[in-house]
């Protein structure tokens, strides 16, 4: 399934009232991501922190990186989505002078983002900010 | 059942608000229970009125604190029955009992001894014996417990002359069953093994009686039995305890200090450097006050009723896998084939339902149970029957919601 433009993304969560709803938008999101084959879920594209097991493989050989990600959990996946959108298409140039984490801040994710020993979405902004 | 849990809810104010723009629903209380205004009022009255430092200074306030505070390890010694109230030594809390004794018990060990523990630890009880067996070279063996917790005959051939430690939880945080601890001390006395029970999920529950247990050390932490966090009790036999090198040293601890020496104090200042955790020690005297004004059989089988209600609605589900007992538990530990442990307890979080997903820091038996984890819902005296049946029908709505694809 072809992605929702993170504008679209921004704005489906922001007009979450309650955890419970965005929650649920998360998982509506997580359905959207294209799952990783059996043969990239491998430990060396584990991002270390994360409690729910987290897939990320950054293809560098071209000026506009090619992202691929997958988590076990679904909340996750939804997370996974939103990233992907605000990131993809995008050189690495470009990413590295956004400030992904106060993007992501506006999007009433509150604990979701922070509960580091649940998902380390830290981990995960800073390995799509390494060069 | 005769037991009413609203009365007593009653006395816990941080219940009494919503979670979100839902009840709260509190049953994490494996990992700390909630504090009664009994508790609490005890807490702000030492500042108000008593707050000095102990054993130090001739003054008014300081004569007050210290014997609040001595007061406090005599309620806390009666309330596991220990002869002597110097067998109750403070702590931060479960962990550094059990640290005190492996640090303490170094000097004691030779590499050709073992140390035994269950399979069921978690990992304050297992962490520091393998670091143990690491410094000293003895070798850490694990008794393969079943995750049922019965004794098998055949456990007792770990037992032997080469056992010098023998530690053992009395309930598992993860799965809610108890061990068979009376048969695991009388098999490590027969071959004069030190013997540590950890009571950190048995004392808000059961009546502990360390006199009748006859082990050698007994651990437990204030925050899960209502009492306050860094406080907690290595209880030991007078002569387990003389037995132990201080782990820490410093003042309080000391008789007579030169650049050449320093002569320890008695039992039970020896194994207490620096100054005490005060307000936490009468803080949790004043949590063993509260049990004991209650009766604690009838909030047992309350909680113990609680578990087997959550059981009768999930129990005809093939989709949920429950790994503690129906009986004798006073928590539900379980999986769903079809749903991420986090993604349930996040759902659960966003209708006000505070649960514990993961591995409870007990990784060696969640390997054994097959998973990374479980969900764990606990529960205390002031859980009330429709928290527990909201749990069971919200963790339902949860398994349907995230079994779509």
């Amino acid at each position: 399934m072809e992605h929702l433009p993170y504008q679209n993304i921004k704005e489906q969560l922001q007009s979450c009232r309650s955890k419970e709803e965005t929650f649920k938008a998360l998982v509506t999101l997580s359905k959207t991501l294209i799952r990783l084959t059996p043969e990239d879920k491998i430990d060396s594209n584990l991002v270390k922190g994360c409690e729910t097991a987290v897939w990320l493989i950054i293809d560098r050989t071209n000026n506009i990186p090619q992202f691929k990600a997958d988590s076990d959990a679904k909340l996750m996946r939804g997370i996974l989505v939103t990233i992907l959108s605000l990131i993809e298409g995008r050189s690495t140039h470009e990413i590295q002078s956004m400030d992904l984490s106060s993007e992501l801040a506006q999007l009433n994710l509150g604990s979701y983002l922070t509960q580091s020993r649940t998902n380390g979405v830290l981990s995960i902004l800073k390995k799509i900010a390494q060069t | 059942m005769v037991f009413d849990p609203h009365s007593i809810r009653q006395e816990f104010p941080i219940l009494q608000q919503p979670a979100y723009e839902h009840e709260l629903v509190y049953l994490d209380n494996a990992a700390t229970t909630q504090k009664p205004i009994f508790v609490l009022e005890r807490l702000l009255g030492y500042y108000q009125t008593t707050n000095a430092n102990v054993h130090r200074g001739a003054h008014f306030l300081s004569d007050q604190a210290t014997s609040q505070f001595e007061r406090a390890r005599e309620t806390v010694a009666r309330f596991i029955n220990a002869s002597e109230k110097g067998q109750v030594i403070w702590s931060k809390g479960t962990t550094e009992a059990i640290n005190m004794v492996a640090y303490g018990i170094e000097h004691l060990l030779d590499p050709e001894d073992e140390i035994l523990i269950s399979s069921l630890e978690h990992h304050a009880n297992l962490v520091p014996w393998q670091q143990l067996a690491f410094r000293t070279g003895a070798r850490l063996r694990v008794i393969p417990f079943t995750s049922d917790g019965l004794w098998q005959p055949e456990y007792a051939n770990y037992f032997s002359d080469r056992t010098k430690v023998v530690a053992c939880t009395q309930v598992s945080n993860a799965i809610g069953v108890q061990l068979p601890i009376q048969e695991v001390i009388h098999h490590a006395k027969q071959v004069n093994a030190i013997t540590l029970i950890d009571g950190a999920q048995a004392v808000a529950h059961y009546s502990i009686d360390v006199s009748q247990l006859d082990c050698d050390f007994y651990v437990f932490s204030g925050h899960k039995m209502y009492g306050p966090t860094g406080i907690g009790v290595l209880y030991g036999k007078t002569d387990a305890l003389d037995s132990l090198l201080p782990s820490q040293t410093g003042g309080e601890m000391v008789l007579h200090v030169t650049y050449q020496a320093t002569e320890f104090n008695i039992l039970p200042y020896r194994l207490e450097a620096g100054t005490p955790n005060i307000e936490g020690a009468i803080g949790l005297a004043a949590a063993c006050e509260y049990l004991q004004k209650h009766d604690r059989e009838a909030i047992l089988q309350w909680e113990q009723f609680l578990v087997q209600r959550v059981h009768s609605l999930l129990e005809n589900r093939t989709d949920i896998e429950i790994y503690s007992p129906r009986d004798n538990s006073t928590l539900v530990s379980l999986s769903v084939k079809t749903a991420h442990i986090m993604d349930l307890n996040n759902y659960l979080d966003s209708k006000g339902i505070a649960v514990r997903g993961g591995s409870h820091c007990a990784h060696p038996l969640m390997a054994q149970l097959g998973v990374s984890g479980t969900l764990r819902a606990s529960f205390a005296c002031y859980n009330t029957i429709e928290e527990a049946e909201h749990f069971a029908n919200t963790l339902l709505e949860a398994a349907e919601l995230l079994s779509e694809d």
